[in-house]
């Protein structure tokens, strides 16, 4: 920046940045989400839970009983945890979509936030396919 | 046919290689044949990648569907314009493009550079020379879009989301932009490598920087639009990543194209300005490594591929490369010039750059932040729209603020009573306005009213500085006003054109601000023949249709529209069920009020078997001013990239300059 002649401005630049750089991850850490899958589900505190639909859906997000289905972990396994769900279900959900919600284990049952529900777009660079 | 398309390829990583050794070897050894001959092997990749591309849209277009590309992407109901599209669809396709774009600008910018900076040029055309290597060898050895296999009788189709006229635009202008930063990125590195560190690579590739910018920033508002139209969910920005990763080059290269400005004038800010090239252009690469390495959640879905390391090591390559060279060259890279004083336009510039890059650093921050928590403590934590939201503001609203400052104070050093004078209109005019907004409400959302006051102050200091000059042109050339103003903005497009663009950073700040402070939501579920009231309006739904489309079965739910008693039509939204696809996506209804800027959108969110559909109605004032500043963000930028007659001859008189500097 600005050839100075002064340490003392390399010293305000530097403790700026520095206060700067302290309130940024603060923010971050405070405000951030752990994201997790099924198998690492243990308890307590809001997560936001990425996974793959598996099991059949039932109810309806828009009713007061909510959508029901189970997730497991992206890469398959054992293990699978059950999912209540309100509020908008996006066109691309279906069993065996990556999705991911937010919420909080409360008796076994991971309840999401209303409308926290998002389907990974099965867009555009997909997997390679050829031999 | 796919025979073709490879040997393009192959021969395409053979002349790119030769223009990277051949080009090095002789800018070190200064031989000018073989540097000639490098030059004109970055133009015949030109030639290759063009032959490649045409291969593929050929396949594309015949529906050959033993290219499994072609099968991935495409199918025999596929309207011709999405099969066009489908070029773009795929990662194959999309680094073809990548590659066909870097090599037309890098034979265009050496075709004009060669009349304007042959000196730095011989060490620009290896730099060239790298990037295209590494995208042919992408294309060549990892993700061929040539590969083949026993043709299917039909091709998996096009993902629905994509099926949208923006979405046959949106990528291109990103392209355009990402791979554009790869021009000014390979002048400032040839400057170095050529220990030219005057303002001769600047001035030089000020247009691609432009361009670039430009095609960057109207990419980003037809990908807003696009999940505006297409996706549904009411808004149009979603801090994703793939999102952040086209916002995170452009508010590098705007902070870029500010600073050059001091360069160019006072001679300061050189290493400052190495850097920021550096990062507009590593940010490029990493927004096209995030895409495809699949390190980082978002609702995008992206692939494990291998392309994912290679990328990654060749960002770190041209990341640790080029830091060196500028560490190498900074003797000569000091400033001859101080900053005079914290009241001048290049302080505000510095203010400005330093604003913007920390908010451009904050969204690399966020967006790599679940990467950094995993490897420290074996979770990801993710952060989300309020974090971002969060320093938007925090950085956002002071940079609004700037932008008036900016053009009304003097350069070196300002008085306070020349201050006082420019101040006092669009002061005036800002006061009022966030007066009168006061009283009409707006105070509901205390930062919308802080941000529109603000965005009155621009706009004030935008009509002031345009009212100042056209009256001193008129007083100087006499003629009609109408001359006096045309003639002001022809003998400084750059600055006048930025204004322009000033302005439309207003009615994009405006647009934003309007439609998510100040919005109405709700949600009900409607039978044939009831009704539901939102704000002003009052929607009746009529009926459900359902018909065929060329590829999809389209239901409608079709809804009548009144506001304050009187009938404004039929609204309607729906879904569409994808046959080959077997996909289903929203298709909303948007009523827009050119009048007021206002939207009312409508998303038939759960169609039922009953025919009751459950509605998500949401009002968006001032939305389409978001819409708006495009258009007028275009303007601006093409008064700006415009060429002069008065300016070439500038530009003549300044390259001859700074090469006599150079000689001397």
């Amino acid at each position: 920046m600005a050839r100075s002649g002064s340490p003392v401005r390399l010293v305000v630049a530097l403790s700026v940045a520095a206060v700067l750089a302290i309130f940024l991850l603060y923010v971050s850490v405070a405000g951030g989400t752990p994201s997790i899958q099924p198998s690492q589900l243990k308890c307590c505190g809001d997560v936001a839970l990425v996974g793959k639909v598996t099991g059949t859906p039932v109810g309806d997000g828009h009713a007061a009983q909510g959508l029901r289905f189970r997730l497991q972990d992206v890469a398959g396994g054992s293990a699978s945890v059950p999912v209540v769900y309100r509020g908008s279900v996006p066109d691309l959900f279906k069993v065996g979509r990556e999705v991911r919600l937010e919420g909080r284990l409360q008796g076994g049952v991971f309840v999401a936030k209303r409308d926290s529900l998002r389907t990974k777009c099965p867009s555009k660079y997909t997997p390679e396919k050829r031999t | 046919m796919p025979e073709l398309g490879r040997a393009a390829l192959v021969l395409c990583l053979g002349l790119a290689l030769f223009a990277l050794i051949g080009g090095a070897y002789a800018a070190a050894t200064r031989r000018r044949r073989l540097a000639r001959a490098a030059q004109n092997a970055l133009l015949a990749a030109f030639g290759t990648a063009a032959v490649a591309s045409g291969v593929l849209l050929a396949a594309l277009l015949r529906n050959d569907f033993s290219f499994v590309y072609v099968a991935d992407h495409t199918s025999l109901e596929l309207p011709t314009p999405y099969t066009i599209s489908a070029f773009l669809g795929g990662q194959e396709g999309s680094l073809l493009l990548w590659l066909l774009v870097l090599t037309g600008f890098s034979a265009a910018a050496v075709a004009l550079a060669r009349r304007t900076g042959p000196d730095i040029l011989a060490w620009v055309v290896p730099v060239l020379g790298l990037v295209t290597t590494f995208f042919a060898f992408m294309l060549v050895a990892v993700s061929s879009p040539f590969a083949t296999q026993i043709a299917p009788p039909d091709g998996a189709g096009l993902n629905p989301s994509l099926q949208n006229p923006y979405m046959m635009i949106h990528p291109p202008f990103l392209y355009l932009g990402y791979v554009g930063l790869t021009i000014p990125f390979a002048f400032a590195m040839g400057a170095l490598l050529a220990r030219r560190t005057d303002e001769l690579w600047i001035v030089a590739t000020r247009r691609w920087t432009l361009f670039a910018w430009t095609a960057l920033g109207i990419g980003q508002l037809l990908g807003a639009h696009w999940a505006y139209v297409e996706v549904g969910w009411g808004g149009y920005y979603a801090w994703d990543p793939v999102e952040n990763a086209a916002l995170m080059p452009w508010l590098a290269a705007t902070a870029f194209l500010h600073s050059v400005m001091i360069q160019e004038k006072r001679g300061m800010l050189k290493v400052w300005n190495m850097l920021l090239v550096i990062l507009a252009f590593c940010l490029a690469l990493f927004g096209t490594f995030l895409t495809r390495s699949g390190v980082i959640s978002s609702i995008h879905s992206f692939t494990q591929s291998p392309l994912g390391g290679w990328f990654l090591g060749f960002i770190c390559l041209v990341t640790v490369g080029s830091l060196a060279l500028v560490m190498s060259r900074l003797p000569l890279l000091r400033s001859k010039t101080r900053m005079e004083s914290l009241v001048s336009r290049e302080a505000t510039f510095l203010y400005n750059n330093l604003l913007l890059v920390a908010l451009c650093l904050t969204i690399l921050w966020g967006v790599v932040f679940p990467i950094l928590t995993q490897a420290v403590r074996g979770e990801q934590i993710t952060v989300s729209g309020p974090y971002y939201n969060f320093f938007l503001r925090i950085f956002g609203i002071p940079l609004l603020l700037l932008m008036g400052i900016g053009p009304l104070v003097a350069w070196r050093r300002a008085s306070l009573r020349s201050l006082g004078r420019s101040f006092a209109w669009p002061a005036g005019i800002a006061l009022a306005a966030g007066l009168v907004l006061l009283l009409l409400g707006a105070g509901s959302s205390w930062i919308g009213l802080v941000a529109y006051t603000f965005a009155f102050f621009v706009l004030g200091s935008i009509g002031y500085e345009f009212a100042r000059g056209t009256r001193a042109r008129h007083a100087l050339s006499g003629g009609s006003w109408p001359a006096a103003f045309a003639e002001l903005v022809a003998r400084n497009r750059r600055r006048y054109g930025g204004y322009v663009v000033h302005a439309a950073i207003v009615l994009l700040a405006i647009g934003i601000v309007g439609s998510n402070a100040y919005d109405k939501v709700k949600e009900q579920k409607l039978s044939p023949g009831q009704t539901m009231a939102i704000g002003n309006y009052r929607l009746t739904y009529r009926e459900l249709v359902k018909r065929n489309g060329p590829n999809a079965t389209e239901y409608r739910a079709l809804l009548d529209v009144r506001r304050g008693g009187s009938s404004l039509g039929t609204i309607s939204s729906g879904k569409n069920n994808y046959r080959a696809e077997q996909q289903v996506s929203n298709e909303v209804g948007i009523r827009s009020d050119h009048l007021t800027g206002e939207d009312l959108f409508v998303i038939a969110d759960q169609i039922n078997p009953d025919n009751s559909v459950n509605f998500k109605v949401l009002v968006k004032p001032l939305v389409n001013l978001i819409w708006l500043s495009g258009f007028v963000f275009f303007i601006g930028s093409l008064v700006a990239l415009w060429p002069s007659a008065a300016e070439q001859r500038r530009l003549a008189s300044r390259y001859r300059d700074l090469r006599a500097l150079a000689r001397a």
